[in-house]
């Protein structure tokens, strides 16, 4: 009895879906062996090729005979070093500044998309979605001049103001260039979030006399700190992996990010694949925590339609 | 996200003071978004539109000089615009196309209802998460001849003779086709994610009714699944399309073809020979074409009415 049961039992396993769902278990968990081989499966050879020694990766084996810190210690000294902790602080500079400018004039210009109603609203949102969406390439010329040539912030006809030296090679252009993505972005972003606070609290605010600017800082920015969390972690993970500015404005490691650093690798060490692979693990160690870490907070922007990559 | 309290609308007979301040407020709100994107926006998009009109050579000194349509005629003519053109659109088409496929799949196993589901949908993060120069480095490892993975396995699964060790990236068409699969591993992941918030708004009911109408799983996912996911894939579908447009970085990484894609030839005619005219022609192509595309989104999100336009 018991054993015709199970015979049934594990028939069904292969034949009908559980309650409310739509695969058999065994269909279902042969979809996740096979979704974890092809997603962690490259992910594992480039943490077992930066445990390698070269000769082993050079003879074919997947996995390092004898694991060794060695290609991270030759990654983290000498002049491959310096290099990488520069690239590294770099890095981290232009993202985070960019970041922390980008929430803050983002929160105020996407409470007024939000909440007040002016005339224009509607074809700003839309001017904002398109920037939002397309590509470096079409301003990197002119943006490259200005970089050039320095950013020129006096006011018309009067000669007043000031006109910054020459940018390129420098941080500040990196976070100037990564502005023009991540502003229209987060402006987007948070005016979405911000409409879906509830206005009841904030109504409440009104009666006790705040007056908007009060209840924006006091009620409805609070209320909406998961969604401006979300719009930073996103700001932050793009900076950290933007390339086309940072190839076209940086020359020297005053300014060099990650992902050129990452890249130059490929010329320079072309045999060394266990330098390059540790690299590689450093260098995305940043991110992918954050993204682990922070799991909700990206499924929820990224589902809140702004979306980008 | 409807706005809860928007008034019907009505003709407004005039502004009362109350209107007049919120207006007054947006617009002072707005001033620093206002700004910095029109200085690194709108100005460069204009500027690169002017100088797609002109001859301007950085390299060999001379003066911009107007030539009309001249820089439009002189990239339609040319024989490597239109192999970078084809090459972007075998890319996109193939890698957009993959990743639907598979994150459609693997968004329905992660809707599923099974222990350890939120480990398994962190864990797909982890390639989304990572540089892409550094997947890129990964891929261009995993294709090297001899020792790199790719043949490694095929060897001992013998699926490749011992004595055949191919050389995966000989030709242009197949570093666009390798450079499209590391590609295809990184974005899955945001397709998945973005389907998976889709899956999640499909009534159960509707399943229900079909398990009583003895609908099997191919059934339920021909007349429920895929009818009820349709917007949101198509809306994913629009966005990775213009995401896999501007592919370059990471074939950076496999080749210094710039006839692989429109971007990267964009990039070298600016960068490398310093023909800005031809340059900011090509991408204001470009330009044109994703912006029909983001016209198509912007429609779409109209009608899906889940976005505060």
């Amino acid at each position: 009895m018991e054993s015709t049961n199970r015979g049934a039992g594990i028939r069904r396993w292969f034949t009908r879906p559980l309650d409310g769902d739509l695969m058999p278990p065994f269909y279902l968990w042969l979809g996740i062996a096979l979704l974890t081989l092809f997603t962690m499966g490259p992910f594992v050879y480039l943490l077992t090729s930066s445990l390698s020694l070269t000769r082993d990766l050079l003879s074919g084996h997947l996995l390092p005979h004898a694991p060794t810190w060695l290609n991270y210690r030759h990654l983290l000294a000498g002049t491959v070093g310096s290099d990488f902790f520069h690239a590294l602080r770099n890095s981290f500079t232009v993202s985070a500044l960019t970041t922390v400018l980008t929430i803050v004039v983002g929160t105020l210009g996407g409470y007024a998309l939000a909440r007040l109603k002016f005339p224009l609203r509607v074809t700003l949102l839309f001017i904002i979605l398109a920037m939002q969406l397309l590509p470096s390439i079409s301003i990197i010329v002119p943006l490259y001049v200005m970089m050039r040539d320095g950013i020129d912030f006096s006011i018309p006809f009067t000669g007043i103001g000031w006109h910054t030296p020459p940018l390129l090679d420098t941080n500040a252009a990196l976070i100037a260039a990564n502005l023009s993505f991540s502003l229209p972005y987060a402006a987007w972003l948070l005016s979405g979030y911000l409409q879906s606070v509830s206005r009841e609290l904030e109504e409440a605010a009104y009666i006790d006399g705040c007056g908007r600017l009060g209840t924006m800082v006091r009620i409805l920015v609070p209320l909406a700190m998961p969604g401006i969390a979300a719009t930073a972690i996103f700001t932050f993970l793009n900076c950290w992996d933007e390339f086309i500015y940072a190839n076209a404005f940086t020359q020297t490691v005053a300014s060099k990010t990650l992902p050129i650093v990452v890249r130059e690798f490929i010329g320079k060490h072309s045999i060394d694949w266990g330098l390059m692979t540790a690299g590689g693990v450093v260098a995305s160690l940043p991110p992918v925590i954050i993204s682990l870490v922070l799991y909700r907070y990206i499924v929820s922007g990224l589902s809140a339609g702004g979306v980008k990559e | 996200m409807a706005e809860p309290n928007a008034a019907p609308k009505r003709k407004r007979a005039k502004f009362t003071p109350a209107m007049r301040h919120d207006a007054l407020l947006a617009y002072v709100l707005l001033v620093p978004t206002i700004y910095i994107l029109f200085r690194i926006f709108i100005v460069p998009i204009f500027q690169s539109s002017v100088w797609s009109l002109y001859k301007y050579n950085l390299m060999d000194g001379s003066d911009p000089k107007p030539v009309g349509l001249g820089n439009y005629a002189d990239i339609f003519k040319l024989q490597d615009f239109w192999t970078s053109m084809g090459n972007t659109v075998y890319f996109t088409v193939f890698s957009v196309a993959a990743e639907l496929a598979i994150g459609f799949f693997a968004a329905l196993l992660l809707n599923h209802a099974f222990k350890g589901r939120l480990l398994f949908r962190g864990m797909i993060m982890i390639p989304w998460a990572m540089l892409t120069l550094v997947s890129g480095l990964l891929w261009n490892w995993i294709y090297q001849p001899g020792y790199g993975a790719l043949t490694v396995v095929l060897h001992n699964l013998h699926l490749l003779p011992d004595s055949s060790n191919p050389l995966w990236l000989s030709s242009s068409t197949k570093v666009v086709t390798f450079s499209a699969i590391a590609d295809i591993w990184k974005m899955t992941p945001f397709m998945t994610l973005l389907l998976l918030a889709g899956l999640q708004h499909i009534p159960h009911s509707l399943y229900e009714a079909a398990v009583i109408d003895g609908a099997g799983f191919w059934k339920k996912l021909r007349h429920i699944t895929v009818p009820q996911l349709l917007p949101t894939a198509i809306v994913a579908v629009i966005l990775r399309i213009i995401g896999a447009y501007r592919v370059y970085d990471i074939l950076t990484v496999f080749t210094g073809d710039a006839k692989t894609s429109t971007s990267y030839l964009t990039y070298n005619y600016a960068f490398r020979y310093f023909y800005l005219g031809k340059a900011s022609a090509m991408a204001w192509v470009s330009t044109l074409l994703i912006l029909i595309l983001v016209i198509v989104y912007m429609v779409l999100l109209k009608r899906n009415q889940d976005s505060h336009l």
